[in-house]
């Protein structure tokens, strides 16, 4: 192979490795954004709502 | 409140079949699209207390009146009830709706409740390994924290995108000082709520 590989980037701390097109990595991130998304809509509906129900938990 | 219904689905509801049949029921009343998801073939197995919780979420979402509610609150009301559904598992539940039918198609609490128990048979349930594993990926010195900005951008580039109003709600009070987030304190903070 040649090794004249100019697209090679530098190992740089420029740019985060943030991997935009890796199915896993967006598989794991939307994993953690809805556990995010139920957390707040939770925190807020608490918020919005103190009453004693809400400590009933869901099975 | 709604009044409880028993007419379900037009199709016989519960067969003691062990194996879900091969060829998916049609949605009743669903638009041309295929369903992606059979609603018709889910058992709704939820005791009285949790129906009595639900139906109780469920009206406070009502803002009309009419004992219903539009699609695109299906995925709140879920996570107010604990789960936590990507929004591309509502959207299949939902048949693929279009952003008109997510605005005004409006679903009652009968209808409501397998699209519940859907995702609350769903597999793959994020643990707090999943979490913090998946945090962890980030954690470049291995110290247990990870950049708050850091984290902010791949929670705005990555997977279902989250926008800066969700991010800075999300964050408060999580990041140190240094900026940093200790992400197993994070996580446990994710779950306890």
């Amino acid at each position: 192979h040649d090794c004249n590989n100019t697209l090679t980037l530098p190992q740089d701390e420029d740019i985060m490795d943030i991997p935009l097109d890796d199915p896993a990595a967006n598989k794991a991130a939307a994993k953690i954004q809805a556990g995010f998304r139920g957390h707040m809509t939770r925190k807020k509906m608490k918020d919005d709502k103190p009453r004693d129900e809400k400590q009933r938990e869901q099975k | 409140m709604a009044p409880k219904k028993d007419a379900k689905k037009p199709e016989p509801p519960k067969k003691a079949e062990p194996a879900p049949a091969p060829a998916p029921a049609p949605a009743p009343e669903a638009p041309p699209k295929p369903a992606a998801v059979d609603l018709s073939g889910v058992k709704v197995d939820f005791n009285q207390d949790q129906l009595e919780d639900y139906r109780e979420a469920f009206g406070l979402f009502d803002r009309v009146g009419d004992s219903k509610v539009a699609y695109n609150q299906i995925a709140d009301i879920m996570r107010a009830l604990g789960q936590n559904p990507t929004n591309k598992e509502v959207t299949k539940i939902l048949g693929n709706p279009t952003a008109d039918e997510m605005a005004n198609k409006r679903v009652d609490f009968e209808g409501f409740l397998p699209m519940l128990q859907f995702v609350v048979n769903s597999p793959n349930k994020a643990t707090y390994d999943d979490y913090v594993e998946g945090l962890r990926v980030f954690d470049k010195e291995g110290n247990g924290t990870v950049m708050g900005a850091e984290l902010r951008i791949v929670l705005s580039t990555l997977g279902e995108k989250m926008n800066e109003t969700e991010i800075d709600a999300l964050m408060q009070g999580q990041e140190d000082e240094n900026g940093c987030v200790n992400y197993e304190a994070f996580v446990k903070h994710i779950m306890s709520v």
